[in-house]
């Protein structure tokens, strides 16, 4: 009798033939991205959506041409942050036209079509039963909206992961080799714990796996507290152990100081202030950023 | 998943499927190319939507439904809903061109923009407009 692999084609329903059809669609969608960048980190609370626009703020005003997907479905935030909240999507001749900040920074986000305090919730026969579909479906969604958009040419796409370690791996292999990752981090024993579990997870170090990810670099958020009436930056976590880059080769690419101001700004969708020590950081990560992906093969 | 049939060592072909319409699974049903025997396969609703989470249509060219379809009914307060605004056809042939899952939104933006704009139809121009009022 004949195996499976015995038999060419799936009798006519084509279901592989789509997968790989969608696969191919994101595929020539971003073929005028110079550089994919996955701000990833596995643990939630840390900052990834504030780090993303930093450093995407960061890299235009040192004249690159960016854009950010908020890969984050379930509670986008980028709209918000980048001052794009009421702008509609509009159909255009080639796709979806990319959504833009004052500042020019496109911005995809499905907090510009959510209502503020809505749910994402999916059309389904079998509700109630989330847990069999739903993790795919995202995923499906996800490389639906890249294929979608004119992306046009970018030197940088900036995607703003949701948390999840298993989330940040199963990114990984849709978006495929040529994405790199920045992880992020905040100073605590437990965080680093859940950041070095990403990173084992999309390295596969030692454990004879496939790597998933490149990841090029990690930043430290909330590295201290900025106090605004002294200038001095004490610490919000005690003592952390050994940072990530003792351990592994990932190198750090910067250590942001918490500032209530950046966090305003990012509330309000406004450019933060340049001159702080938070914002030094988001401009010195992105520049260390843009200097490995140049020097990457 | 493929069929095949047993008593020619023949793999089967589909003939036909037909959608989600009972609140439970599809129904795909194939045919032996060889003797004419026929089997149905019948779907559970998980497995269902374990082949429509991944986002393709259905045989016979039948789309699964929208994946974001329940979202874009509740995306907004109803009370924002617009209503009464016409597209034309190049405007339609506009909004085709993008997936079917981000159609909805796209469309339900657009309205408002047009109803905030005082504009009972949505034509290319308006869709040009709307671009360039945000484009930066």
């Amino acid at each position: 009798m004949k195996g499976y692999r015995d038999i060419v084609g799936d009798g006519g329903s084509q279901i592989v033939a789509q997968v790989v059809a969608a696969r191919q669609s994101m595929t020539r969608a971003l073929a005028g991205v110079r550089h994919l960048v996955a701000v990833a980190s596995g643990k939630g609370g840390v900052g990834k959506s504030t780090v993303t626009i930093g450093l995407a703020r960061a890299l235009v005003a040192a004249g690159q041409r960016v854009a950010i997907l908020d890969c984050d479905l379930n509670g986008p935030t980028q709209a918000q942050m980048a001052g794009v909240r009421d702008q509609p999507w509009v159909p255009g001749e080639e796709g979806l036209e990319l959504p833009r900040s004052a500042d020019g920074l496109g911005v995809l986000s499905l907090g510009s079509v959510l209502g503020r305090e809505t749910a994402l919730r999916f059309d389904a026969v079998s509700q109630g039963d989330e847990q069999v579909w739903r993790g795919t479906r995202e995923l499906t969604v996800l490389g639906q909206l890249l294929a979608a958009v004119r992306w046009g040419e970018l030197d940088v796409l900036l995607l703003d992961l949701p948390p999840g370690a298993e989330r940040t791996l199963q990114v990984a292999q849709l978006l495929g080799p040529r994405a790199a990752f920045v992880l992020v981090t905040v100073p605590s024993a437990v965080a680093r714990e859940v950041v070095a579990r990403s990173l084992d997870a999309l390295t596969g170090n030692g454990h004879g796996a496939a790597p998933s990810g490149r990841v090029v670099g990690y930043v430290e958020n909330m590295a201290g507290y900025w106090c605004r009436d002294c200038g001095a930056v004490r610490p919000l976590f005690p003592a952390a152990e050994a940072p990530l880059h003792a351990t592994s080769t990932v190198p750090l690419l910067a250590s942001i100081p918490f500032d209530p101001a950046l966090a305003a700004a990012c509330d309000g969708g406004s450019p933060p202030a340049v001159d702080t020590p938070a914002g030094e950081a988001l401009r010195a990560a992105a520049r260390r950023l843009l200097a490995t992906l140049e020097s990457s093969p | 998943m493929k069929f095949l049939c047993i008593a020619c060592d023949e793999p089967m072909k589909l003939e036909e499927s037909t959608p989600p319409a009972d609140g439970a699974g599809f129904t795909a049903t194939f045919r032996c190319p060889a003797c004419g025997q026929g089997v149905a396969m019948l779907t559970n609703p998980w497995e269902t939507e374990v082949v429509g989470s991944l986002g393709v249509k259905l045989a016979n060219g039948r789309e699964s439904r929208c994946p974001m379809g329940s979202m874009i009914a509740t995306s907004r307060p109803a009370a924002e809903e617009p209503a009464g605004v016409a597209w034309t056809a190049g405007a339609l042939a506009r909004l085709d061109r993008i997936p079917e899952m981000v159609r909805p939104m796209a469309r339900e933006g657009i309205e408002r923009y047009a109803k905030n704009a005082g504009r009972g139809v949505v034509d290319e121009a308006l869709l040009e407009e709307a671009r360039a009022a945000f484009a930066s």
